[in-house]
């Protein structure tokens, strides 16, 4: 829990710090897969909150299964344009290899976030990574391949919030005090790891103060910024 | 303090509660009716239906996590001391016991309850244990997580408007800071009240609720610990001001016609295959003079456990402090002519007669470690000790 709030607030810091909207990372070199790629979609990890006046957000649950909802088609028809075919990830308790895939998604969301941290936050940059994007969650992942016939997983993270009327008016008061506040930010990254290697070859992060996913119109918008770019 | 006195006290105080003078903290709070329904469910679009979704991904989480103590036999057991507790509320929660060798227990607002092994290492019977359940599932009835966050959300959204008046403005916001915390305390009181109402509903006396805490309070003395690095007395009422609220108001729910729910032996074989476990976890801490005392707590219940005796006697010897060796000695000794001895208390006594120059005894020791445990990991190791010794 600890963890997510410095990795929320690191979010929050490469916002305000770049002011860009969002910045994809490549592995330089990477195998890339003749024909048309399989991909692995892993469930999305999304959740929308309300900001509250005071600036605590307040998880939205109807948000949340509204935006999965609409996050889902608009990633399958991104990738059919493409030529990608995406394969769902299904939960198999019975599998006995289900507690490997279950840690490869933890081993995952860690590294991405550190990822986040230390190739978006200036001043937080790996002084050994030269600047590079190089990350990787090692070859033990290729029992995902196997299980879906896979070339890669794509795994994508979410984090929106909205400003609430209490909100806009705390931000109007602040104005008046010349104090900038932040209403609603949209957060989370993309990430698309090679099931052979392991490693990350693409990644794209998403920060800006704008973005919705209550609509499908809207999601779709998101989706396309956070998917530009991807591995040609 | 025997039981008269025990009855003496509460006799007064029942006579000042119906005075109306009642000392604040001894203010006696009604369990009562819970505020939910069995099989409530809030509304996706409440805050509290925010709270529960989000919950609800942490016990996603929880369920993936290798922290997660997977016995059936523990699972099942915590389990049906809950539904024992709960009765309607039963299918609402579920307990999951988390490898975490300190003492707490957390209820999250969908009903997924933590129970940490620290806590199952500390607690000396069902009765206990159903204490600390019955506390949880206070806080989940009274949708306490619900209430503090809105109180959180009401106060934060008053401060934002003072958050731009200057200096003033910023002591306003540490009033509110303080108040958040002290709500969560008044929480604590009430959770306490609603599980002794369940346990004593359930048949195990209320009683033992005070005893969890004593026997925490005797081990925060005996380590001196310092409270106020404490995460867990941050968040807690201070724990004498507790024990002498909740004796209150366990006597007034104490019916000696009911028995009293300790059910010793069912709760030692439940949780037979994690035991072993739960006294290593404790002596890696390393805060063995808190460690002495929980060993010396578990003695006492069963002072026929060479088990015990063993990690008794590897406080001493990892401690090594002034007349640690000695006291080592007794313990492994007291270990050896128990049934049931480790064979690492073989190993034990020999590093420490090694220690202690006496080769040919550590010799001896060594061999029946080894004779014991012929696959022992550091079988090498110990050979090269023999060998060294003779």
């Amino acid at each position: 829990m600890k963890y997510l709030g410095v990795v929320a607030a690191c979010l929050a810091a490469a916002f305000l710090a770049a002011c860009q909207t969002t910045a994809h990372q490549q592995m330089p070199e990477f195998n890339r897969v003749s024909g048309s790629p399989r991909i692995l979609l892993v469930p999305v990890d999304v959740e929308l909150s309300e900001v509250t006046a005071g600036g605590l957000n307040e998880p939205k649950a109807d948000w949340t299964e509204a935006a999965r909802q609409n996050i889902g088609p608009v990633l399958r028809a991104e990738h059919d344009a493409r030529g990608n075919l995406l394969i769902d990830y299904v939960e198999a308790e019975g599998d006995p290899n289900h507690a490997a895939y279950e840690q490869i998604l933890k081993l995952h969301s860690v590294v991405g976030k550190s990822a986040i941290i230390h190739q978006y936050v200036p001043g937080l940059q790996l002084p050994a990574k030269g600047g590079k994007f190089d990350w990787s969650l090692g070859p033990s992942v290729e029992i995902l391949r196997q299980k879906y016939d896979a070339d890669y997983a794509l795994f994508v993270y979410i984090r929106d919030s909205y400003a609430s009327a209490g909100r806009a008016a705390v931000m109007v008061v602040a104005a008046l005090f010349r104090v900038g506040l932040q209403g609603g930010v949209q957060t989370g990254f993309a990430s698309l790891v090679d099931l052979r290697t392991g490693d990350i070859v693409w990644f794209n992060r998403l920060a800006r103060p704008g973005g919705d996913l209550r609509t499908p119109e809207a999601a779709q918008e998101t989706i396309k910024t956070l998917l530009v770019g991807p591995p040609k | 303090m025997n039981r008269r006195t025990f009855v003496r006290g509460f006799c007064s105080c029942a006579t000042a509660a119906l005075a109306g003078c009642v000392a604040d903290n001894n203010r006696p709070i009604t369990g009562g009716s819970p505020e939910l329904a069995p099989g409530y469910r809030p509304a996706s679009s409440t805050d509290e239906g925010g709270l529960w979704a989000q919950m609800e991904r942490a016990e996603a989480d929880l369920k993936r996590s290798r922290f997660l103590v997977q016995d059936p036999a523990t699972r099942a057991y915590v389990n049906d001391i809950a539904c024992r507790l709960s009765k309607d509320f039963c299918p609402d929660l579920r307990v999951y016991v988390v490898n975490t060798p300190y003492f707490n227990a957390m209820m999250a607002p969908n009903g997924m309850m933590q129970i940490w092994t620290g806590l199952l290492l500390r607690v000396q019977n069902e009765a206990q244990l159903a204490a600390v359940i019955g506390h949880e599932m206070g806080h989940y009835l009274r949708r306490h997580s619900l209430q503090r966050w809105r109180d959180a959300r009401n106060k934060t959204d008053f401060a934002a408007f003072f958050a731009f008046a200057g200096v003033p403005g910023m002591i306003a916001q540490f009033g509110v800071l303080a108040s958040i915390f002290s709500f969560s305390r008044e929480q604590e009181r009430e959770a306490d009240a609603v599980g002794l109402d369940l346990m004593a509903k359930a048949g195990y006396r209320p009683l033992e609720a005070v005893s969890v805490w004593e026997q925490l309070i005797a081990e925060q003395k005996a380590a001196g610990v310092n409270r106020s690095r404490s995460v867990f007395f941050a968040s807690h009422p201070e724990p004498e001001e507790r024990v002498e609220s909740l004796r209150a108001q366990a006597v007034q729910r104490t019916d000696p016609m009911i028995g009293d729910g300790i059910q010793y032996d069912r709760f030692r074989y439940e949780l037979r295959t994690i035991r072993t476990m739960l006294l290593a976890d404790e002596l890696k801490l390393r805060q063995f003079d808190q460690s002495e005392v929980v060993f010396d707590l578990l003695l006492k219940a069963h002072p026929e456990s060479a088990e015990i005796f063993f990690y008794k006697g590897e406080i001493y010897r990892q401690r090594n402090a002034d007349g640690d060796r000695t006291k080592a000695y007794a313990a492994y000794e007291r270990s050896i002519v128990l049934p049931g001895t480790p064979p690492e208390t073989y190993r034990s006594l020999g590093l420490i007669q090694m220690r202690d120059k006496d080769y040919s005894k550590a010799e001896v020791s060594f061999r029946r470690y080894l004779e014991l445990h012929p696959h022992a990991p550091d079988r090498v190791m110990i050979l090269s000790y023999i060998q060294r010794q003779s």
